[in-house]
């Protein structure tokens, strides 16, 4: 297979124009737990992650997808090319930064770790997955591990020696947790025995370390039923057992053929077939959903990223083909002698570029906010800080992993349509990224159950706190964009946008407090979009401000400045009006579809 | 072992470079820049023969202030410390090869490791100069054996070796028809080209751990060193644009254009 052409992933210019010129990233650096970094650590690694990323793991992202994983006597062989991958990733120091020195991080902040794990994910996903998974289960032990646990399991994920796994998903319990029914008996050594089966587990068996650690939710016996029945238990491929690792009765039943993420193997793991699977209890008993989630809103926003990331490197490769493919004339010039223009010439491929530009460079300037938020709310001295940042990260989540999950598939569409019937054929990239893309708005909840989420939790917890918090982050930004000259009536369409938004929550709130729960949550869907046209325009309206003050400084780069601003300007134009009808739909509790009978389908 | 390493500061290659329209340099403004690649190659393999034999790496750049970005580089990949010679304004190969004879003195190294060039001038000269300032041997372009995709490659051995007695080095180099092996006694200078290795890339706890590491400040007037140039630069200009190709119908009006137009056959 030859190389594939060389692709950016994302922006350089956009990365550090977001990080510094948008968010003000150097403003967490005085922060005491972030007090090591400044600006130059932040480029050095950038610098290193996005040559790794373009060097290492995009020349990999093609043959990854046409050879996905083998299953053959029990052990699934993942491509060979993973192993160095894999090291590379961990040497770069990515599976501990964000973490604390005391298990071998340096506290960097998760709004940089962010963008750094985008060029990973936009390079190649299913290797980044490894990484995300691992570090997940990592951070979970860290957190709530007993010291043998932490000492046993964590440090070596930490080490990048064995790999981690979240295996919640079991074929009657996908969004409906709750109803998880693997089983957990005590052993007189203090382990636990457990015995179910699990499907859809990412990274749950691979060739290239000598270990995989799940963390796995089970029941204990006797448990009572629903949620607040279920444990964690860390439960290894292989156990310790003195100074060896045995086999500790974990199977792999099976892989799941994938339409997408071919590099990461997706399996049906059985536990304790043999009656011989140990596991490790994590947090107290019963406590497993509830430590779960407390992981959730950054794997929610890894998704959000890897959304906002596999659109991206589509956008850029869309982007470059456009500039290539010579195909037909202008309107005006209809003379067959004249030789054809390349399509970024045509009006309508611009607005197919510029919708790409504008969901992928708005929803990766929404996942910084809600890093941002994350870093504030973990390293914040002040509690106050802390829990205002931490309410915003909560209402904030649903969005950021939704917008780039929906949005993002239709962008990585446009990306295959301006490739015209080349882009329909597995020739070309982009209907592998599309594939990909898809499983973004389906992992870590889907997107009905992140509107449930948003609508029926977020929007109205602490009586409203999430909410005003979020009124005032987006005041704060219409100041700023009123004061260095950006359009009037951008920042009225915001303003209006956002009352209401706010205006709506009242009145569904109060709808389900009148016991109307099911005409309260019935356009929960549209209530979501609702909010993420409104959250990523008040993205387009902050990028349009530090645009506006960059063209004031006099900044070089004045067509970078152009382009924000015009693709400002589409937001405006083309989503914010969407707002009134989504919000009209709400309210009315418009009935269609609740109306609609099973048996009228 | 001591090993000093160079780190020069060069316009990364993949921002657009455009000539000023006076012809007096380049438009520096939107300019990305980095080590230059010859040079990352140079700390690379400076970090796996100290790796190998113990010892440390100094690594120095010559330039304003910005070129620590290129320091802090070298000393994230593994370098020990950092020597700055702080100057502005223009310098030819000769100063630089000047400057650089005193820093060797000043530091003793065993081993100097450069780039055979650098990828803004493509000049291929300090190195050489070095040597013949300093007295020492010298192996240009040296190169690798195997593969860069070899397991030697993934195992991060060095590729100039250490003679049994530890008093020489054995680089294999590139020249026009193939790889010739020289060996050199130390002290020596050698310029690496571009099939030595691969360098790493930097980790982020290697950024942490050069923030502390030291970079001492030298001037040509502390070095005793007149950097006035002996070249100057009288004018830069754009490569003239090729002009697009024709197609013709048949080998027999190719072969008659060559002919009769280009006159080459
Ligand atoms: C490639 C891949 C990798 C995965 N990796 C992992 C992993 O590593 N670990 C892991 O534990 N799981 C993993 N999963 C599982 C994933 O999290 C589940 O598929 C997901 O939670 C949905 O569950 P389900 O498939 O059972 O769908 P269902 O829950 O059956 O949902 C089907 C549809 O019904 C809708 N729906 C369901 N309940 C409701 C409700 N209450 N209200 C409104 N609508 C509802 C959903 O929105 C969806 O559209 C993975 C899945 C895939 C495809």
């Amino acid at each position: 297979m030859s190389a594939p052409r060389p692709n950016p992933l994302l922006s350089d210019r956009d990365v550090d124009f977001q990080l510094h010129e948008v968010q003000a990233v150097s403003r967490l650096f005085s922060l005491p737990d972030f007090a090591d970094h400044s600006r130059d650590t932040v480029s050095l690694l950038l610098e290193s992650t996005r040559r790794f990323a373009r060097a290492e793991l995009y020349p990999t992202y093609r043959a990854m997808d046409e050879a996905p994983p083998v299953f053959e006597h029990g052990r699934v062989r993942v491509h060979p090319a993973l192993r160095a991958l894999y090291a590379g990733m961990v040497d770069l120091g990515l599976l501990t930064a964000t973490r604390p020195p005391e298990v071998g991080g340096q506290h960097l902040p998760l709004t940089v770790h962010a963008v750094a794990s985008a060029y990973l994910m936009a390079g190649n996903l299913s290797a980044y997955g490894y990484l995300g998974l691992t570090l997940g289960a990592a951070h979970l032990l860290e957190v709530f591990g007993s010291p043998w646990v932490r000492d046993t399991f964590m440090t070596r994920l930490y080490r990048g020696e064995w790999t981690g796994t979240m295996a919640l998903t079991e074929p009657q319990a996908g969004s409906s947790l709750a109803d998880v029914k693997t089983r957990a008996t005590p052993a007189p050594d203090g382990s636990w025995r457990i015995q179910g089966s699990k499907i859809f587990i990412s990274g749950g068996d691979q060739d290239f370390t000598e270990n995989v650690v799940h963390l796995t939710l089970a029941r204990i016996e006797g448990a009572e039923g629903g949620t607040r029945g279920i444990s964690l238990f860390a439960v290894p491929s292989r156990r310790p057992e003195g100074d060896a690792l045995v086999p500790n009765d974990v199977s792999v039943a099976g892989v799941i053929h994938k339409i997408g993420w071919r590099g990461l193997p997706s399996l049906v793991l059985n536990y304790g077939e043999a009656g011989d699977c140990r596991g490790w209890l994590v947090g107290q008993p019963g406590r497993g959903l509830a430590c779960m989630f407390q992981m959730m809103n950054e794997a929610r926003i890894m998704v959000g990223l890897n959304g906002v990331a596999t659109a991206s490197v589509a956008y850029h490769e869309a982007l470059a083909y456009a500039r290539e493919r010579p195909q037909g004339r202008p309107a005006w010039a209809k003379d067959a002698s004249r030789p054809q223009s390349p399509i970024i010439e045509h009006a309508d491929v611009r607005r197919m570029l510029l919708r790409q530009k504008a969901i992928v460079e708005g929803g990766l300037s929404l996942l910084l906010s809600a890093s941002y938020q994350a870093d504030l709310a973990g390293h914040a001295p002040d509690a106050a800080t802390r829990e205002r940042a931490s309410r915003l990260l909560d209402l904030l989540t649903p969005i950021a992993k939704t917008f780039p999950a929906e949005k993002g598939f239709e962008s990585n569409a446009l990306a295959l349509q301006i490739h015209g019937g080349y882009g329909y054929s597995s020739e070309y990239s982009p209907e592998s990224w599309l594939r990909d893309q898809k499983l973004n708005s389906i992992h870590e909840g889907t997107t009905g159950i992140q509107g449930l989420d948003l609508l029926g939790r977020k929007v109205i917890a602490g009586e409203g706190a999430a909410l005003r918090a979020f009124q005032e982050e987006v005041d704060a930004t219409v100041e700023r964009a009123r004061a260095a000259g950006v359009e009037a009536a951008w920042c009225d369409a915001l303003r209006g946008a956002l009352d209401e938004a706010a205006t709506l929550t009242m009145e569904l709130a109060a709808r389900g407090l009148a016991g109307e729960v099911e005409a309260m949550l019935r356009h929960s869907a549209d209530f979501l979009e609702l909010f993420s046209v409104l959250a990523v325009a008040w993205r387009w309206l902050d990028q349009a401000a530090a645009a506006r003050e960059g063209l004031k400084r006099g900044a070089d780069g004045q067509d970078f400045y152009e382009g924000k601003l015009a693709a400002a300007q589409y937001w405006f134009a083309v989503e914010v009006p969407r707002v009134a009808l989504l919000a009209k739909l709400c309210r009315t509790a418009e009935d269609s579809y609740a109306r609609m009978r099973p048996e009228w389908f | 072992m001591k090993i000093l390493v160079t780190a020069k500061r060069v316009e990364d290659p993949e921002s657009k470079i455009k000539v000023k329209p006076d012809g007096s340099g380049i438009v520096q403004e939107g300019l990305k820049y980095k080590i230059n690649p010859f040079d990352e190659i140079g700390v690379e393999e400076g970090l796996r023969l100290a790796a190998k034999h113990g010892g440390e790496v100094v690594v120095v750049s010559i330039g304003t202030k910005d070129v620590q970005e290129q320091l802090r580089h070298a000393l994230a990949m593994g370098a020990t410390r950092a020597v700055w010679v702080n100057h502005a304004g223009a310098l030819d190969q000769l100063g630089i090869a000047a400057l650089l004879q005193k820093v060797v003195e000043k530091e003793k190294p065993d081993l100097v490791v450069l780039g055979k060039q650098s990828i803004d001038d493509d000049q291929n000269q300090v190195g050489q100069y070095l040597a013949e300032f300093l007295g020492w041997g010298q192996a240009t372009f040296a190169s690798k054996v195997e593969s860069l995709e070899s397991e030697a490659e993934k195992n991060k051995v060095p590729a100039v070796a250490l003679t049994a007695d530890g008093k020489a080095v054995r680089v294999v180099r590139e020249v026009d028809n193939g790889l010739a092996t020289l060996e050199v006694q130390l002290p020596a200078v050698v310029t690496t080209d571009l099939r030595l290795n691969q360098p790493r890339y930097a980790s982020l706890p290697g950024i942490m751990k050069a923030k502390s590491k030291p970079i001492e400040e030298l001037t040509p007037e502390k070095l005793g060193v007149d950097v006035t140039p002996r070249i100057q630069v009288l004018k830069m200009s754009a490569p003239p644009a090729r002009k697009a190709g024709i197609k013709v119908p048949d080998v027999a009006t190719l072969v008659e254009k060559l002919h009769n137009e280009a006159k080459v056959v």
